[in-house]
């Protein structure tokens, strides 16, 4: 045998480049056991299953939610062998996993959290009435960015929604969203407050909801946040730290803006009730008219009649713009599907195969556009 | 993003103006004259409301900018 002996420190090199070279990074799942953080600095702990266990060493700092024994987790890693013989995978990041862990998980954070008083209402703000310009951090795909448009667009218009399209699960996703939050922070010209919303899922899904930094980065922002996270029994961190939470992303947008279709019937409502205490008065004043007449009061009733025509042509005019009294006269209202009045502005964008309503006085009809051809 | 005063606070207020028209209305004894101007009044108000109320669209832009790399 030739062999040059190496020296230990050799051996161990070796050994170690082979593992990097072999194995630069594992992705392994196991039972936290033997948890323990040395001077507050320093990460042990073990990963086990039934049959085998793998010592594990992080720094405090990556630490993004916390741990104990009996959790489950999964761990990227590189393996490596110390100067002293030890094996042991160096943990560039670890995350509870499953619902029992997770849900430990954030108990721990949470109680933690709100001992600095992270979570108390003096601490949230109020959000502006009608936001006219809004910093949107959401997944652009994922069906709670669309829900949250599309209720958002049906109540109310003329707002900027500026998107940040973001991971809103798995690895990375908090460290993203964490950037959305501090890129909208300082713009030069920025929202007036930012809404996260992301969509239903399991646990693990909503796992980065927990996420330290991520709840902490909600908490500093200056600008109002309003969360709308999965469905409505589900609560995460951040949501408890955020200025206001909704139930979901439909809900969010319901939080954020009023609905114009009902101020718009609000208006309607008004207008009828106006028209109805002017045809009132009108009718007193018309006795009043007889009643000086009777007296001798000439001038008083005819001044008097005169006011009576004035209000008898404005409650004409009121009901003019009254739509039920534009239905009696046999016009309709053209609807989209969704109920929204269709007026001059919007009919140009009516396509054939286009689904509409019309209502009439005493129907509604739902009509489909076979032929669109613009008058001259 | 704009950085407009946001005018909706007017819409507020004009909401507000509309309601306080109809209580005024509503003590039915009220002055001639002063009904008709307050009349006027309320349609504009009226008009005024349905026109920002059948506002376009909202606008949305989504940001080509990636944030898996820092800020």
């Amino acid at each position: 045998m030739e062999n040059t002996p190496l020296s230990v420190s050799a051996a161990s090199a070796l050994v170690n480049q082979t593992l990097e070279y072999a194995f630069p990074v594992l992705l392994v799942e196991g039972e936290i056991n033997s948890f323990k953080i040395n001077r507050d600095k320093y990460v042990f702990f073990d990963v086990k299953d039934d049959e085998a266990s793998l010592g594990c060493f992080m720094t405090v700092w990556q630490l993004r939610m916390p741990l104990e024994d009996g959790m489950k987790v999964q761990v990227v890693a590189t393996p490596k062998l110390t100067a002293w013989g030890k094996f042991s995978l160096t943990v560039r990041e670890v995350r509870p996993i499953g619902e029992g862990s997770i849900k430990r998980s954030s108990e721990l954070l949470r109680t933690k959290l709100e001992k600095e008083g992270l979570f108390s209402e003096e601490r949230k703000k109020s959000l502006p009435k009608l936001p006219r310009s809004i910093g949107l951090i959401a997944s652009a795909e994922s069906a709670g960015y669309v829900d949250f448009l599309t209720i958002l667009g049906s109540r109310w218009g003329g707002m900027e929604i500026t998107v940040a399209n973001v991971q809103v699960q798995g690895v990375g996703a908090a460290e993203q969203i964490i950037n959305a939050i501090e890129y909208f922070n300082h713009l030069d010209v920025k929202p007036e407050l930012l809404v996260m919303v992301r969509g239903g899922g399991s646990a693990d899904d909503l796992a980065v909801f927990n996420d330290e930094p991520l709840v902490r980065a909600v908490a500093l922002s200056s600008l109002p946040i309003l969360t709308g996270i999965g469905h409505e029994i589900d609560t995460s961190l951040v949501d408890l730290v955020a200025d206001v939470r909704a139930a979901t992303p439909s809900n969010a947008a319901e939080r954020l803006v009023p609905d114009k279709r009902e101020i718009l019937r609000h208006v309607e409502v008004s207008s009828i009730r106006l028209a109805e205490i002017l045809e009132r008065q009108t009718v007193k004043i018309a006795e009043k008219v007889v009643l000086f007449k009777e007296r001798g009061l000439r001038r008083l009733a005819l001044r008097l009649q005169q006011s009576k025509h004035e209000f008898a042509y404005r409650t004409q005019l009121l009901e003019g713009l009254n739509p039920s009294a534009i239905l009696g006269r046999g016009y309709a209202i053209l609807r989209a599907v969704d109920g929204t009045a269709l007026g001059p502005k919007q009919v140009g964008a009516i396509r054939i195969g286009d689904s509409l309503q019309i209502e009439l006085k005493t129907h509604i009809l739902s009509v489909g556009v076979k032929n669109v051809e613009q008058k001259t | 993003m704009s950085n407009k005063k946001p005018e909706p606070a007017n819409l507020q207020t004009q909401l507000k103006q509309l309601d306080d028209l109809l209580t005024w209305f509503e003590r039915d004894d009220f002055d001639v004259e002063a009904a008709l101007a307050k009349y006027d009044e309320g349609m504009k108000l009226v008009s005024a409301i349905e026109d920002r109320l059948q506002l376009v669209e909202n606008k949305v832009e989504v940001l080509k900018k990636r944030f898996d790399q820092g800020t």
